[in-house]
């Protein structure tokens, strides 16, 4: 493949981007994805991950079958935030940064 | 292969890696930084990256935080760009109720210096148009901000790297041994010896500790955070529970889960996280999700840095944290300092492991 071959489409990487990773250790598409954000766009890796599995192949000799797929990420599809959302506004594990303060005697514990 | 070094420090995350650069300064040879996985794979890889100061209790803690966070200009003309920016920070709260509680807070701020302002509704209204108008006021500090987490780990190992430190990666620690003056790591790879050895490894920092006899209480919550679509620039600050990075993705979150080492979003909390986005920012309702992640955060058991020499066993130090995004830079530092002059510029005593005897 060309140097300038776009792998992943989202991020706009190229092959070369992806190859200097790989040099310099990475060893699955998410250590690649970590360092230059392939696959983080709205496609979630659908386009590049099979691309890039190849690469780690033919760059390290890693077997093909044993490099580790994309972690997949909820919701797959994009979705809205409204339609993810329940309308509750009754927080129990979503926090408030002030509400972990804590005070003792009137005073800034 | 080389498998003598003066120091070996245990994990490549933010902290890991600035103790590397930051030694690298001062010698250029005999390091090695050993990751179980590849880089960014923990915690440093999963989080908004706030570098973040205000809200910070004691207010000692807000001090050492402050420190860092002044650091981070200085280290981005010594490493490259790691998109750290200086947003100011706002905490809003809904209830007026609060508002007493946020007084007291910039009280106990302002005898150490750091200032921060309760503003009004019509403030918070003024600075952030886009939020929820039925806020009832904020607290703001101008020191807050925060960083690409992908950027600052890649740039503090490519500068590390080119100073001589070297790495191995995907090899797990399986023991650590104390012999005469020297230590033996052994790894999946192999043995290596060295004379200090630093314990970086965060939510690990327990399982580290235990291949050394010493006990380091790490404990780790869950943290799970949605990711927006790119959006046009729109959200000013850093919110305490979103912000809006360079590329217009809007990173939310701000929830706290005990669940040991799973890494699983889960729908109840990813809804929460959706609630949470529009009550704070209704326009967020139609912005879409392009993804959720979750990490796990290393929590020492008072909440408290933990950073130091290790005082029962000679050359052993550690360095594991909450915060490490906004420690790392003084993190960095002063562990140099204390590995190379025996001495740090700033008092870490506060946060020795001693404390927990």
């Amino acid at each position: 493949m060309d140097k300038d071959t776009i792998i992943c489409r989202c991020e706009e990487l190229s092959f070369e981007e992806i190859e200097e990773v790989i040099c310099l250790g990475a060893e699955s598409f998410d250590d690649i994805k970590r360092i230059t954000r392939c696959g983080m766009g709205p496609c979630q890796a659908k386009i590049c991950a099979d691309l890039v599995s190849k690469m780690i192949h033919e760059q390290t000799g890693k077997i093909y079958e044993e490099i580790p797929m994309p972690r997949m990420r909820m919701p797959v599809s994009p979705i809205s935030i409204e339609t993810l959302s329940t309308n509750s506004q009754h927080f129990s594990t979503v926090k408030s940064v002030l509400d972990e303060v804590e005070l003792e005697d009137g005073k800034v514990r | 292969m080389n498998t003598s070094y003066e120091t070996i420090i245990i994990g490549g995350g933010v902290i890991g890696n600035s103790i590397a650069y930051h030694l690298s300064e001062r010698y250029r040879e005999g390091v090695l930084v050993i990751d179980k996985k590849y880089p960014l794979s923990g915690t440093s890889g999963s989080t908004q990256a706030w570098v973040w100061v205000h809200n910070k209790t004691p207010s000692s803690y807000a001090e050492f935080s402050m420190y860092s966070a002044e650091l981070y200009p200085y280290l981005s003309r010594k490493i490259g760009d790691v998109e750290y920016k200086r947003t100011g920070g706002l905490s809003p709260f809904f209830n007026e109720k609060d508002r007493d509680k946020a007084k007291r807070l910039a009280e106990s701020y302002r005898e150490i210096g750091i200032k921060i302002k309760v503003l009004s509704r019509e403030e918070v209204i003024e600075k952030e148009p886009s939020i929820n108008p039925n806020v009832a006021g904020a607290t703001f500090s101008k020191i807050d901000g925060n960083v690409n987490p992908f950027r600052l780990a890649d740039m503090y190992m490519r500068a590390a790297k080119k100073n001589g430190i070297e790495y191995s990666y995907y090899n797990e620690v399986i023991d650590i041994q104390k012999k005469n003056d020297q230590f033996i790591v052994f790894s999946k790879n192999g043995e290596y010896t060295c004379k200090n050895v630093i314990l970086a490894g965060g939510t690990w920092s327990r399982e580290l500790g235990k291949m050394v006899g010493v006990h380091i209480p790490v404990n780790q919550v869950r943290g799970q955070i949605l990711v927006t679509e790119p959006l046009k620039p729109f959200i000013n600050y850093t919110i305490s529970g979103m912000r809006q990075a360079n590329n217009g993705e809007v990173l939310i979150g701000y929830s706290m889960e005990e669940a040991g080492f799973n890494r699983s979003t889960t729908l109840d909390v990813m809804q929460e996280t959706a609630n949470m986005a529009m009550y704070y920012i209704p326009d967020l309702g139609k912005a879409k999700v392009v993804r959720a992640f979750s990490g796990i955060r290393a929590v020492p058991e008072d909440g408290l840095p933990i950073i130091g020499k290790v005082p029962s066993v000679e050359n052993l130090y550690v360095a594991t944290m909450h915060s490490g995004i906004t420690l790392s830079p003084l993190v960095g530092t002063l562990m140099t300092e204390l590995l190379v002059d025996g001495d740090t510029s700033l008092s870490i005593a506060p946060y020795s492991i001693e404390r927990f005897k």
